[in-house]
């Protein structure tokens, strides 16, 4: 009986910490759907009283958000691609070997994970201005934001790889594979789950990556949403509703994928490869 | 006629570190023979066995397979399959793909692999199987399926490692003998690695003990067990495992003083080194309970198992000894016995090397 009120407690105690959490979102497609006066009104009105869809595509149309949305896209699949690649081979090499150059590499792939991305522009700007990167201002991006996410990439695949047995690996060299063929032929299958996961996850972080774009993307025609977000809010901002419904058209997409593809991406994350 | 050695071990020796895994170890095995390594974890059996198949790299010494230098040839070129302890089946491939993968990788064309599989697969009784995925079948398939991976392939060598050990009893006396029938039918050289020294004397022709990466001794089955060359081999072969008291050789060099309470004299077959300290071995089975009041052991019954076909008598305490009776004896627990073994039956060793002295 008290396990029962036990268990009852702890999900209220879940359920209203999730609505805290989730609160801000909640107000974002609230606002988005308010009149301008009502937005300050007072006391506010949690629900809106007339609800104008209309206003995303007014919102859509004036701020030309089709171009930020494909720019967002271009550097979000750029980056996950670069980070897929380069970093499943990372990944399998530290899952696959140990000794103390390797636990220094993972030191240093940790460390990485820890520096902010906007203590890491100033140095990474004047290299890449150096190197004339900045002339191709999205390509800048995609390369900035591969190094800073790779970490997360090569820690969680790492995971993964670690899960499957080594003799698999060995019964394919046995059985007249390439050690890279026991990679290609039996490593990397088993490991697929973990990796598109890993990846969804990367180019979900990419979407909205904002730091690099700003920095480093002059241009308004290349900049990704999140950067015409930005410019969209002024110190006298007073269009708030409109404001919400870029941010509405910008997240709910990515929101959607992720309740749809939720369970899988949790239990690609959880389980190993194997079963 | 000398028969063709298909393998050969020449002082191969294995570090890891500072750690000195494989010392000098030579062994020769003949074409078409079954040869297990057997030995305690730890004792260096898997690796050997993982350089022979080129999963390891090996520090000194030379490894052959019909006469040709492998040492630097990666495993696919050794042309050995390999049965893993955990069978290592590939779980996104079905049965069939398990078994046809080598023949895959090497592009052999669709009707041969049919025709391959088909015949395994009767081999083995997997007919019915072919199509599912390994995580659908029950262990003893699964180490079919394995069994079948390395058939397939038809090699020079077979490599088995500890293959029956995640099954249960009854399962692993079948698969034993299974696996010794198929070995016979094929013809194919086996080198087995177990630490059972059971399936070893049962399956192999030729049996290597290892101890902490040293060949303690090898032979056929039955000499490790007749004459077993150290106290290691001597305890570690045969089971129950031989009981082993401290003594001294009389005077006359005739007769050895057990370290037992009342300080119990027996005979022995031959002249040792009079007064020379010696650790005595007396297998279970040879040692029999005396009414007559021939010289033997004077003990007492602690402890008394029957299982129907045999009977464990345990006797006093310091140190224990163990005897099987395969008659069945009214003894009860605390009854006086006199336990006699023949002569000719004692194992002598010497208490500092561990060697046998004969």
């Amino acid at each position: 009986m008290s396990a029962t009120r036990h268990t009852r407690l702890l999900l209220f105690a879940a359920i209203l910490l999730g609505a805290i959490y989730l609160f801000p979102l909640y107000w974002m497609y609230a606002t988005a759907l308010k009149s301008g006066s009502e937005i300050f009104a007072y006391p506010p009105t949690f629900i809106p009283r007339g609800l104008d869809f209309g206003i995303f595509a007014e919102v859509w149309a004036t701020r030309d958000m089709g171009r930020f949305i494909w720019n967002s896209l271009v550097i979000a699949t750029g980056s996950m691609a670069l980070v897929a690649l380069l970093g499943t081979g990372c990944a399998y090499v530290l899952a696959r070997y140990r000794n103390v150059w390797i636990d220094i590499a993972l030191f240093l792939v940790l460390m990485l994970q820890v520096l902010p991305a906007s203590l890491m522009i100033t140095p990474i700007f004047v290299g890449f201005s150096a190197l004339g990167l900045l002339d191709f201002p999205r390509f800048a991006v995609m390369l900035a934001f591969t190094a800073k996410a790779m970490p997360f990439f090569v820690i969680l695949v790492r995971a993964t790889f670690m899960s499957i047995p080594a003799e698999l690996e060995e019964a394919a060299l046995v059985d007249g594979n390439s050690r890279i063929g026991a990679f290609a032929l039996i490593a990397l299958p088993l490991a697929r789950n973990g990796i598109l996961v890993s990846a969804i996850l990367i180019f979900m972080q990419a979407f909205g990556e904002f730091v690099y774009s700003k920095s480093m993307i002059q241009d308004v025609t290349l900049q990704p949403a999140s950067v015409g977000l930005n410019g969209f809010m002024g110190p006298n901002t007073v269009e708030w509703n409109k404001i919400m419904a870029y941010a509405t058209i910008y997240v709910t997409p990515i929101l959607a994928a992720f309740v749809l593809l939720q369970q899988r991406i949790v239990s690609g994350l959880t389980s190993g490869a194997l079963k | 006629m000398t028969i063709q050695p298909q393998i050969e071990l020449l002082s191969v020796n294995k570090h890891y570190g500072g750690f000195h895994a494989l010392k000098d170890i030579n062994v020769t095995i003949p074409k078409g023979s079954f040869v297990a390594l057997v030995g305690p974890s730890g004792c260096g059996k898997s690796t050997l066995l993982r350089s022979l198949a080129g999963l390891e790299s090996i520090s000194g010494g030379e490894i052959r397979i019909t006469g040709k230098a492998v040492n630097d040839t990666p495993p696919r070129h050794r042309d050995v399959a390999m049965v893993f302890q955990s069978y290592a089946l590939y779980p996104h491939m079905s049965v069939r793909d398990n078994m046809s993968y080598s023949m895959r990788l090497r592009k052999a064309s669709r009707a041969e692999i049919d025709a391959a599989v088909a015949d395994v697969a009767a081999i083995l009784g997997l007919g019915d199987y072919l199509d599912r995925k390994p995580n659908a079948l029950s262990g003893g398939q699964r180490q079919r399926v394995a069994m079948g991976r390395a058939i397939i392939r038809n090699p020079k060598v077979f490599l088995f490692d500890e293959p029956l050990s995640n099954l249960d009893a009854a399962l692993r006396v079948h698969m034993r003998k299974e696996i010794r029938a198929l070995h016979d039918r094929i013809g194919a050289t086996s080198v087995y690695v177990t630490h059972d020294q059971i399936e070893a004397m049962t399956m192999a022709d030729h049996v290597v003990v290892l101890k902490s990466g040293v060949v303690e001794q090898q032979g056929a089955p039955l000499s490790l067990y007749d004459t077993p060359a150290t106290k290691f081999v001597a305890g570690f072969i045969g089971s129950p495992a031989m009981n082993f008291v401290g003594g001294i050789v009389g005077d006359t060099g005739r007769a050895v003083t057990l370290d037992l309470p009342g300080a119990p004299s027996l005979p022995l077959a031959r002249t040792m080194e009079p007064r020379r300290q010696v650790d005595v071995g007396l297998r279970p089975e040879h040692l029999s309970i005396e009414t007559g009041g021939a010289p033997g052991i004077e003990t007492t019954a602690t402890s008394v198992e029957s299982t129907g076909s045999v009977t464990y008598l345990y006797c006093g305490g310091d140190p224990e000894i163990v005897v099987v009776l395969s008659e069945r004896e009214r003894i009860s627990q605390g009854d006086p016995v006199n336990l006699t073994i023949a002569p000719d039956k004692i194992h002598l060793f010497d208490p500092e090397t561990g060697a046998a002295l004969r």
